[in-house]
């Protein structure tokens, strides 16, 4: 049984201007220790997927449809209480932007501490602060730096803090949303391979949800490429991007600029992404795409396998 | 993180500043107080409409100048005078009216001259910084401590009975400092904004920055805030003019309750000493009750000011 | 692509010193050295990337050639002339040869005002045309950025369009004019890469078509390699390597930028290529104010050398110059 099983998962959104459908029949599975990464540009939805997940949808969120079984469980029709059980012990995430998340008036250490303590009631504080050495340890944050403040850590180490936090509760999974997206590229560099590290030495499961593909690429086994709420393509990393099968998968990567291999034209995709509140009926990447049959538009496109293991949504593949 | 790219591009086009207050005007229609507060204010617009209907039915209802050949001192409401005479015969309620639109008059004009004011004032502090704003906002702090009543004492002292524009522009020039600090502050938030760099860039002037760039978006918080000013003008006046340093050519609801006062009827005549304080209370309490709704619409107001939408 | 024998802009130890004020700023009051002697040329219809990380300086460089702060020393000169300190309508002239294009297409815009009145405001201020020219114009360079049918555009309001859309009025903006030189500070971080594609196209474009010297401010080497043709890598106010962008990427002397290429995330059949290995995994603590910047990073540095002085960029060939005590020739 896979760690995680998502079925036909469609969420949405209570906006002014109508009902949102910003997740569209998505499912995907996830096995023990293995990582999967989401991409995607913004608004495909796949922020909302991390955030479902974890049982964290804003107000006006709601889930349409589907099934989210974690370890064979529905969470999704859990009591709050079973589900703050399993939040943070089972299932952790990392925000976009979390170093934002820290609270400024409260010593980092503490801010860890304290959340091993919130959910493990049966631990001592100093076991707990002693758990929080072991993390700093792990994350590469010097130990002298535990009674410091959130200012007074650059913006790498307050990453690797938000990491240590999510570390905390020994989860099985972690959702990692854009977690190096405000930081540089060579600390980039080290937090990726820092958590590549935990990955192995932990055994996690990980969730690796970026609209970098080559972050994406560099982290994950498998990937998921999304569009528009829906997920267009996925499959072993070196099947989605050694042979991409669907045109926006495609597209994607040639709109991308790399620093080795051939210089090639950046082909911008030209258009915009569709209206979530009234979505085409046929396929939503119709419109821009490079070479669309007369059925595209007015069929919704249907899953066609590629390889094992890797699957399109696309009526041309 | 929802694509916002194609939900704005429905409907038709409007300026900023309408569909703001179209939003803003849905928000406060749910808000009980502020309905409140907007009926009693229309219900006082209409009082100071009317205002102009007893002189012009006849002269005995004028406020000032009216007399009732019948009637020659204080006495209770009859069918002639629905709310009874002063002291010296005039009508009561025609007074009441004309109160209200006084009010308004002083108190919406007040209100924009200190606005004026303040925003110009505000936006060259902020804009300008250094010397030139710690010069401004020393005058501002200065004139904010300042007793307003104790100096129209002084003035009235020196220069004798004040004319009410007077007493206006008084009040304005008292009540610019709490302005120009808020519009100082949104300048100074506003002046690091990209677009404000760019419009530099471009070869803007100052001039041109400060009144094509900065002032439009600082422009519909000085509108807000006007709601509050012109509270306090109201009172402001009413309480001069109850102190006896008021325009004594004009019928504010002040000057009726000092003149209940001199002549000695406070306890003799309620149909004299209610009706005027019971309006200055009412709306005051009206703009206060708007004021309180404009901050449920000013916050997300404020906030969208930042966001990406 | 490039004229070597026209530098439409150059910049020479220029320097840019923050006071340090106390409490206020950080823990100490110390002096903040942004931009520590840059110096370099920007030839005539080249486009010019400077790469560099938070805290490089890379923005400020821009921030002084536009004028919107000054320089604490050093000399900016445009076209032959002198820049540095212009005043009155010797400014004014400037400022219509030299534009910006800022990094946030959601902020760059006054929210109050309309496409037409702010694509135009540049010709309003300068004078340019009357009326019904002005409106040509700036249905010209709308057509020309992309944003077509312009008069679609015109009377929107900056709410109503996307980040790309945006973007490409504050491009627009920027042209209209049809100035010399144009500044796009990090243009495109905010957009997404499809997006961004599209905005580096319009940007190849507008120099191929009004022959816009431009300079590229970006913290990605993949974006720089695309788009420019020369590239000058910028750590702590100093300036590390500069030549052409092929050259610097493909064939990097300098640790810091070896650094900056190994840390890129490469995939397919890139991944395994080796790295250049020249960051030390743990900083070295050092207080010298004297040597290289990069020296307390620096995994092949010479203590003695490298810590003691700071290194000038030094030719390798051709124009491929670095600043680094291990390289032969500088």
């Amino acid at each position: 049984m896979a760690l995680l099983e998502v079925d036909n998962l469609s969420i949405g959104y209570n906006t002014k201007k109508g009902y949102l459908k910003a997740v569209e029949k998505v499912s995907f599975d996830l096995e023990a220790g293995a990582s999967l990464g989401f991409v995607g540009e913004s608004g495909c939805g796949k922020t909302t997927i991390g955030m479902a997940l974890m049982g964290l949808l804003p107000p006006n969120g709601s889930v349409k449809e589907g099934r989210i079984l974690f370890e064979g469980k529905n969470t999704l029709e859990m009591t709050d209480e079973e589900l703050r059980k399993i939040r943070w012990r089972e299932m952790a995430m990392i925000f976009q932007a979390a170093m934002n998340a820290l609270n400024p008036v409260q010593r980092v250490g503490n801010q860890i501490a304290e959340a091993i303590l919130v959910h493990d009631p049966s631990v001592e504080k100093d076991q707990a602060m002693d758990q929080v050495e072991n993390l700093f340890r792990l994350v590469g944050i010097p130990l002298d730096r535990l009674r410091d403040y959130p200012h007074q850590y650059s913006g790498g180490m307050k990453q690797r803090a938000v990491i240590a936090m999510a570390l905390a509760c020994r989860p099985k999974l972690i959702i990692a949303d854009e977690p190096t997206t405000a930081l540089d590229v060579i600390v980039q560099d080290q937090i990726l391979g820092e958590i590549k590290e935990l990955q192995k030495e932990f055994d996690l499961s990980i969730i690796f949800i970026s609209h970098d593909i080559s972050i994406v690429a560099h982290m994950c086994d498998h990937i998921g490429v999304m569009y528009a709420g829906q997920l267009v393509e996925c499959g072993p990393r070196e099947g989605v991007f050694e042979s991409p099968a669907h045109p926006y998968t495609k597209a994607l990567l040639s709109s991308f600029p790399t620093v080795t291999g051939k210089r090639s034209d950046l082909i911008p995709i030209p258009g915009e992404t569709p209206n979530l509140v009234v979505p085409p009926h046929g396929c939503r990447f119709c419109d821009r795409c490079s070479g669309p049959e007369a059925s595209c538009s007015t069929e919704p496109p249907q899953w066609v396998e590629i390889a094992p293991g890797h699957r399109a949504l696309c009526c041309r593949c | 993180m929802v694509s916002k790219q194609n939900e704005n591009s429905m409907g038709p086009e409007r300026h900023p500043w309408v569909s703001s207050f179209l939003e803003g005007w849905s928000i406060f229609r749910q808000n009980l107080l502020g309905k409140i507060g907007l009926t009693l204010l229309v219900m006082f617009a209409l009082m100071a409409l009317c205002s102009y209907i007893p002189p012009w039915i006849s002269p005995i209802y004028d406020p000032m100048t009216g007399v009732d050949p019948d009637i020659t001192s204080c006495s209770g409401p009859c069918l002639r005078h629905w709310l009874g005479t002063d002291f010296m015969g005039r009508d009561i309620l025609s007074q009441l009216l004309a109160g209200a639109r006084i009010a308004f008059m002083v108190g919406i004009s007040a209100a924009v001259m200190s606005i004026v004011l303040g925003v110009s004032i505000g936006m060259t502090a902020g804009y300008m910084g250094r010397f030139i704003d710690t010069l401004l906002m020393r005058l501002a702090d200065m004139i904010m401590v300042m007793p307003t009543l104790l100096v129209v004492l002084l003035l009235s002292a020196v220069f004798g009975q004040l004319n009410i524009w007077t007493i206006v522009l008084i009040i304005a020039l008292f009540r610019w400092p709490g302005v120009s600090r808020i519009i100082r502050g949104q300048t100074l938030s506003l002046k690091q904004r990209p677009f404000i760099e760019a419009a530099k860039v471009a070869g803007a002037s100052h001039f041109r920055i400060i009144f094509i760039h900065i002032m439009p978006n600082v422009l519909p918080l000085a509108f807000l805030f006007m709601t509050f000013r012109v509270t306090s003008a109201i009172i402001t006046e009413a309480a001069l003019a109850f102190l006896g340093f008021g325009d004594p050519g004009t019928v504010s609801w002040g000057m009726m309750l000092q003149w209940v006062w001199k002549t000695g009827h406070m306890f003799q005549a309620p149909y004299w000493l209610l009706p005027p304080g019971i309006c200055i209370s009412l709306i005051t309490l009206s703009f206060y009750m708007l004021g309180r709704a404009m901050d449920e619409v000013l916050d997300p107001r404020l906030r969208k000011e930042d966001q990406t939408d | 692509m490039n004229t070597q024998d026209e530098s439409v802009l150059k910049i020479r130890d220029v320097t840019k010193v923050y006071k340090g004020k106390g409490a206020l700023f950080g823990a100490s009051g110390k002096d903040v050295t942004a931009l520590d002697r840059v110096s370099f040329d920007i030839f005539k219809g080249e486009i010019f990337g400077l790469v560099g990380e938070s805290g490089s300086g890379k923005t400020t460089v821009g921030r002084l050639i536009v004028g919107l702060e000054d320089v604490s020393s050093g000399k900016i000169f445009l076209n032959g002339r002198e820049v540095v300190g212009l005043k009155g309508r010797a400014r004014k002239e400037f400022r219509s040869q030299v534009q910006m294009i800022f990094q946030d297409p959601y902020q760059s815009l006054n929210p109050q005002r309309a496409i037409y009145d702010t694509v135009s405001e540049p010709l309003k201020i300068h004078g340019v045309g009357n009326a019904s020219t002005k409106r040509d114009l700036v249905r010209e360079i709308l057509q020309s950025v992309g944003l077509s049918p312009p008069d679609d555009f015109l009377f929107k309001y900056p709410h109503r369009l996307s980040g790309g859309q945006r973007q490409r009025v504050a491009i627009a903006r920027a042209m209209v004019l049809k100035p010399t030189f144009v500044i796009a500070d990090e243009p495109t971080s905010m957009l997404d890469a499809s997006i961004s594609a599209q905005i580096f196209n319009i940007l190849l474009d507008m120099r191929n078509r009004l022959d816009v010297t431009q300079m590229f401010i970006t913290h990605s080497l993949a974006a720089a390699r695309y788009l420019c043709d020369r590239v000058a890598v910028i750590y702590r106010g100093n300036l590390m390597e500069i030549g052409s962008a092929e050259e610097v990427i493909r064939n990097p002397k300098h640790p810091y930028t070896q650094a900056l290429l190994d840390a890129v995330p490469k995939f397919g059949h890139h991944r395994d290529v080796s790295r250049y290995g020249t960051l030390l995994i743990k900083d070295r603590d050092v207080a010298g104010e004297n040597g290289c910047v990069f020296f307390p990073r620096c995994a092949v540095a010479l203590e003695d050398r490298c810590a003691g002085s700071r290194p000038l960029l030094g030719r390798v060939s051709g124009e491929h110059r670095v600043a680094c005590f291990l390289v032969e020739g500088a």
